[in-house]
């Protein structure tokens, strides 16, 4: 058989299953101004969650995983926030990739977080917002809108209450006020 | 590809590829016999597309002999490039030792598009006899030998991250090969060495490659595979070395947060060399009174020639094993860093009755380098 041949084949055997499986083919970054994209994924308890559940008010997806130590790192910002704006309209949604119940579990127990963690088993939603690495957090308004898209580095208070702050078209506050 | 191999070696080579779909893929350059190879493994951190703004910096050494396999004699044509003179059964190869430090520069320019530059500095060894027929009272031929180091064949390449996921990925590539290395090192008779045993190639060569990786068990078992085809263009001696294909397919395992294990098949095969040159043969004591004697000519012409003995296929398995020292020990030093080791270890080989390359041995570290914040 040719070589030309043979390297056909092979080419189109790797990227034959990835192609057209639908297993893996990440998405592209949804823009900013666009409306999000809505999902529906089962939270650690067992119940139905979607985005849509969420309108009206201001959403702090966050796509993290055990194993990502920026992502856990920057989780007691997260929750600190969630504690004093839940009640002004903002939620946190976590929505972990790829790990099992019980792992998580563990991790949210040991650490206290109380925000809605949703399980992305199959990395559909993190392909559906163009994830391929962690952490990334997209902050969508009451109108469901994407308003922030930020890959990596370590979200703080000061930066959720100003991203937040823009979006509600609030005075910034800071963290030292809230103390 | 299999037609100059026995049958048995057609069968495992067929049930190989067969099975593997997606084998691995090679950063390393190799060369031809009189001959000098390098070992071809796939690294990932050489091989990804980093993000934006990222440098990973892969620091490499790798030892790689090459001798003589069991029923071979290791006699080989001589080429001549100041003469243009292809003679053959004029060398009898004895062992080549290649080692190579390589620096391999990978960047993120954006979240897609990567660049990569790869800069060997080479310390090559050889012995063969030389003047078979020829040099010696009764045409044995001379030992020679060979030692030269410096800057192989630099290559520049841009990667593109054609279907990213958390779980997988596939990268293309397109690099060429720069002619920054050694071309006219002498042996120790003073005399120029052939163009397999330099240091580079002496002219461009071109080299598209794709990567492809999946997570099998989400950061716990991953699979990877790469292809990769060298085209390298004649140089201004006359001589182009033969096209190279090289497939890699392996497995990660990480047993331990920052120990991960890994193991993989590489095949190499690699197209007889030309050169443009008259063809001639070695005396032999048929030519008597004319044994010992200068070579005899058999074709004057200026034509291109295949390099008989040149061309070969390998098959390879190499374990190794890389460990995370982020995930050891906790400073700045050792932030983003990891060492690894692997060993190329030969299953099947077929060189032509020259050279072929024997159990090597890679070790490398690793480290990133968030230059830009461009997310």
């Amino acid at each position: 058989m040719k070589v030309s041949v043979v390297i056909a084949i092979l080419i189109a055997g790797l990227l034959g299953p990835w192609t057209f499986s639908g297993w893996s083919m990440g998405s592209r970054v949804p823009v900013v101004g666009t409306l999000a994209e809505d999902f529906h994924l089962v939270d650690l308890n067992g119940k139905p969650q979607s985005l849509g559940e969420y309108k009206g008010q201001i959403v702090l997806l966050n796509f993290w995983a055990t194993w990502c130590k920026p992502c856990t790192t920057e989780m007691p910002a997260m929750q600190r926030t969630y504690d004093r704006l839940r009640e002004k309209g903002f939620v946190v949604l976590a929505v972990n990739e790829l790990e099992d119940d019980a792992k998580v579990r563990e991790h949210i127990k040991q650490y206290g977080h109380t925000f809605p963690v949703l399980m992305d088993r199959d990395n559909t939603v993190a392909n559906q917002f163009g994830v391929y690495g962690l952490p990334v957090s997209v902050f969508i308004d009451e109108q469901g809108v994407v308003q922030e898209y930020i890959k990596g580095g370590l979200l703080t208070e000061q930066k959720i209450y100003d991203v937040v702050g823009r979006i509600q078209k609030l005075e910034p506050a800071t963290a030292a006020s809230l103390n | 590809m299999l037609r100059r191999m026995n049958e048995w070696k057609k069968s495992i080579v067929t049930t190989i590829l067969g099975c593997s779909v997606s084998v691995m893929c090679v950063s390393s350059q190799a060369l031809a016999s009189c001959g000098a190879v390098s070992c071809f493994i796939t690294i990932g951190s050489q091989q990804q597309v980093p993000m934006a703004g990222l440098l990973t910096v892969n620091g490499i050494y790798s030892y790689t002999p090459m001798r003589l396999l069991p029923g071979t004699n290791g006699v080989i044509p001589g080429i001549d490039t100041p003469q243009r003179q292809l003679i053959l059964d004029h060398h009898q190869e004895a062992r080549t030792i290649t080692q190579m430090a390589t620096l391999d520069l990978n960047y993120g320019i954006t979240e897609r598009w990567g660049l990569q530059i790869t800069i060997p500095y080479m310390w090559r060894t050889h012995h063969h006899i030389d003047g078979l027929g020829e040099d010696g009272p009764n045409g044995e031929g001379q030992s020679t030998t060979f030692s030269s180091d410096g800057l192989g064949d630099m290559r520049v390449g841009l990667k593109y991250n054609l279907l990213p996921s958390l779980r997988s990925m596939v990268v293309l590539g397109f690099g060429v090969y720069l002619p920054t290395g050694v071309t006219n090192a002498n042996d120790s008779t003073g005399t120029l060495m052939e163009p397999t045993t330099q240091l580079g190639r002496g002219q461009v060569g071109l080299n598209p490659t794709i990567y492809q990786t999946y997570e099998l068990i989400p950061h716990r078992l991953n699979q990877f595979a790469f292809a990769s085809y060298r085209h390298t263009f004649r140089n201004n001696v006359g001589y182009q070395f033969g096209d190279q294909w090289d497939f890699n397919g392996g497995f990660n395992l990480v047993t331990v947060p920052w120990f991960v294990l890994t193991a993989q098949v590489n095949y190499r095969y690699m197209v007889h060399d030309n050169f443009s040159s008259s063809l001639l043969r070695s005396a032999t004591p048929a030519d008597a009174p004319d044994f010992p004697g200068e070579p005899v000519v058999i074709d004057p012409n200026i034509e291109n020639r295949a390099v008989p003995t040149t061309g070969s296929t390998f098959l390879a398995f190499t374990p190794g094993f890389q460990i995370s020292l982020d995930g050891m020990i906790n400073s700045a030093w050792t932030k983003m860093t990891s060492a690894y080791f692997y060993s190329q270890i030969p299953v099947v080989r077929d060189s032509n009755n020259s050279l072929a390359q024997g159990t090597s041995f890679i070790f490398g570290v690793t480290r990133s380098f968030q230059l830009l914040n461009l997310s």
